[in-house]
């Protein structure tokens, strides 16, 4: 009698929160369906077709080559982000000299637009006017020297690169969060054992840490899946499709043609990836809770 | 607490779905104004709010131009209000969805090419103002027809093809040239090229003297697909071009001009004619650096001199040409691909009057004529000369036989997506001529079915 009182009290409390997702997410998400089984004229007139939209998308090879660049992008991120966010997030978490500038300098970039950081790094890039490879030529690494986003075998980690360079504050900020709840009796007790600070970070702190980085991970594999601002500022997913991401060649197929049909599906086709790498990612990373 | 999870579940699913209900298809469903008389127009214009689509970026001296203009309408018409809004490429995508929900601004640009069969469709919904009735009318200052004022070449662009009604009315002209540095080529004693050997040639002296021949863009594929174009023209002609790469009609396998102008485009490669690094150069700096003399030649619109009047040194000496004619080559030998920048007028206007008066006064010969002169626009309307920053383009266009749209309409065709990247391609040494022809060759009979 008593929990189910309690049950009805909680209703009223969730009915803001439902409010709002159903109508910022479930409203746009079963409107986006109700779209892609439609055909669209240039002047938005519409004629439903069913399933051909979907049909369409499943011979489409920019689909296909958009997907598989959309993954690259997760999967070369990680790479780009988690070792040195970790690293400096242990780092901060350490009694430094000028540990507050440090935050600062690794926090900048965030604050910075997209726009603003997407120029900034075209004109780092730039072959002949840039930075990067005079930089490389004077420190005799010419070799190295690329035309970093004109190249379609380095675009995509040039585009991925400053994306991840613009975020990794954020990423660094919720480690160093991490690394400060972790019981410092356990730590010192470690420690007071012999073990060493390397030992310390991967038998204990990384252990304890699992369940952040579980839902950083599953963050970082949602926010790569919808690339779009990056890599239609650098490179409007050029040379020749190689950086090309589902959310740059849905934007080009809605906007460019007005086909905004064949969009939705790919904009529904894109959230069930979304939920099924999410959800795969949970459970293959979900470990028994940690409770300290 | 089953039953309340899907209580909740069921819950929201039924409210997103009421909302889905109630959101509806597009537009606003407005009726459509009733236009003024085309012959009184002039007397009703009253004051009140417009909202007209402008192309230059705020802070450019096109714009503050354009604003002097609206400033002599808004004194000249008491009450009258012209709120200049952004409509170039980058704006296009928010600006059509107004025109979708029936909030389309009054004047605006791109709604409307003749030449394009994807653009006639805001025509044939009636969301545009048919202007032929008011440019039919004689003008008082010349004492003929309104439209007698424009080139007819640009004609074809403002007509609808079928109805021959007038949707658009051109405020300036994009020419596709070849900008050459004649400071340059002076210094080289290189003739600017008239024919194809000639621009090889001058490569070839341009390499000998360590100067990179010609600037072009990497990072935008229909900047370098202007080369591909317009070899086209030269080797296949404007009507098979269109009809094998836009609508689909034909195969690219066809004509052998298809493969000639790609092999064309190779020779140029393989001669490294193309800037260095243009692979990673966006265009604007591809532009920057042709100003400062790191290239001979850049193929352009005619706009390069108005986009880029504050980086160009004041001693530089600009010379345009049309692009090189083709010995042997059985396309258009004299034509040339263009852009007429059209207005067109919303049929929802609140004010046409107004609407319209502001398009006679940007297309008088007065305004043209300064605009030419300060702004270094290309004009449309007869009597107006040449920008004298853009030395010889009216000699450039009169030797043209026919104006011809640019991209061949790709731009807004699914085919975009296959031509300039396999153009790319090519141009970065990926594939050559014959491999980019097969590739061209099967991604058209993908996106066109034929």
């Amino acid at each position: 009698m008593h929990k189910a009182a309690q049950r009805r009290i909680i209703i009223p409390f969730l009915i803001p929160a439902l409010a709002l997702l159903g109508v910022f997410f479930l409203y746009p998400l079963v409107k986006t369906v109700d779209l892609s089984l439609n055909e669209f004229s240039r002047t938005g007139t519409m004629r439903f077709v069913g399933l051909d939209q979907y049909r369409l998308l499943a011979g489409d090879p920019d689909f296909f080559n958009s997907l598989k660049n959309t993954f690259l992008i997760t999967l070369i991120g990680s790479g780009m982000l988690f070792p040195p966010a970790m690293a400096i997030a242990w780092a901060l978490s350490q009694r430094i000299h000028g540990e507050r500038f440090f935050r600062f300098v690794v926090f900048a970039p965030v604050v910075l637009s997209v726009a603003v950081v997407s120029l900034m790094w075209k004109f780092l890039y730039h072959p002949t006017l840039g930075l990067i490879n005079p930089a490389l030529k004077s420190m005799g690494l010419g070799a190295l020297a690329k035309t970093w986003l004109g190249d379609p075998a380095t675009a995509l980690a040039a585009v991925t690169f400053v994306s991840v360079w613009h975020g990794i504050g954020i990423w660094i900020v919720l480690l160093c969060a991490g690394f400060e709840r972790l019981p410092t009796d356990v730590l010192q007790a470690a420690r007071i054992d012999g073990a060493g600070e390397w030992r310390v970070f991967r038998s204990i702190m990384l252990p304890m840490m699992r369940d952040l980085l579980r839902m950083l991970a599953i963050l970082w594999v949602v926010q790569s899946l919808q690339s779009f601002a990056f890599v239609y500022i650098l490179t409007g997913g050029g040379p020749f499709g190689s950086t090309d991401t589902v959310g740059t060649l849905m934007y080009r197929i809605a906007f460019d043609r007005a086909d905004f049909g064949y969009a939705a599906a790919i904009g529904v086709v894109l959230v069930a990836v979304m939920l099924a790498a999410a959800k795969i990612l949970d459970k293959v990373m979900k470990r028994d809770d940690l409770q300290y | 607490m089953k039953i309340t999870r899907t209580l909740l579940a069921g819950s929201v699913v039924v409210l997103s779905l009421a909302l889905a209900a109630c959101g509806g298809g597009g537009g606003s469903g407005e009726s459509a104004a009733k236009p003024p008389d085309a012959k009184s127009w002039q007397q009703d214009v009253k004051g009140g709010p417009i909202e007209v689509g402008v192309l230059p970026a705020a802070g450019t001296r096109s714009l503050k131009f354009l604003e002097e203009v609206a400033a002599g309408i808004e004194k000249d018409h008491p009450g009258a209000d012209l709120k200049m809004t952004f409509a170039n490429t980058k704006a296009r995508p928010a600006l059509e969805q107004r025109w979708r929900a029936g909030d389309g601004l009054d004047v605006d640009y791109t709604m409307f090419d003749g030449t394009n069969e994807a653009l006639l469709e805001w025509a044939d919904s009636g969301a545009l103002l048919d202007l032929k009735p008011y440019l039919d009318q004689v003008d008082t200052t010349t004492g003929k027809p309104w439209l007698d004022q424009f080139s007819p070449a640009v004609l074809q662009f403002m007509q609808h093809p079928s109805t021959k009604k007038i949707y658009g009315v051109p405020s300036e002209l994009s020419l596709q040239v070849l900008f050459y540095n004649a400071g340059l080529f002076k210094k080289h004693g290189i003739t600017p090229p008239a024919t194809w050997d000639d621009l090889t040639a001058a490569a070839d002296r341009f390499k000998a003297a360590g100067v990179d021949p010609i600037a072009v863009t990497g990072l935008f594929e229909p900047y370098m697909g202007m080369w591909s174009d317009n070899i086209w023209l030269r080797t296949v002609g404007y009507d098979k071009v269109h009809d094998v790469l836009t609508e689909g009609k034909g195969n690219i396998t066809d004509d052998p001009g298809f493969l000639k102008g790609l092999e064309m485009l190779q020779g140029l490669r393989d001669k490294n004619a193309f800037l260095k690094g243009f692979e990673g150069t966006d265009f604007t700096a591809a532009q920057a650096q042709f100003f400062q003399g790191k290239a001979g030649m850049i193929l352009m619109g005619s706009w390069l001199v108005s986009e880029m009047a504050d980086v160009i040194p004041k001693d530089f000496e600009l010379g345009v040409l049309q692009f090189p004619a083709v010995t042997g080559g059985t396309g258009d030998q004299a034509s040339m691909l263009a852009t007429a920048q059209l207005m067109s007028v919303s049929a929802k206007s609140a004010n046409i009057p107004l609407s319209l008066e502001w398009i006679r006064r940007v297309t008088s010969v007065e305004t043209q004529t300064r605009r030419a002169g300060e702004i270094g626009e290309v004009s449309a309307v007869k009597g107006v000369s040449s920008p004298p920053g853009l030395p010889g383009i009216s000699d450039v266009v009169a030797k043209a036989d026919r104006l011809q749209a640019s991209y061949y309409g790709l731009l807004s065709s699914k085919a975009k997506d296959v031509v300039y990247p396999e153009i790319a391609k090519l141009l970065f040494g990926k594939q050559d001529a014959r491999q980019t022809l097969d590739s061209l060759d099967k991604g058209l009979r993908r996106v066109h079915g034929n």
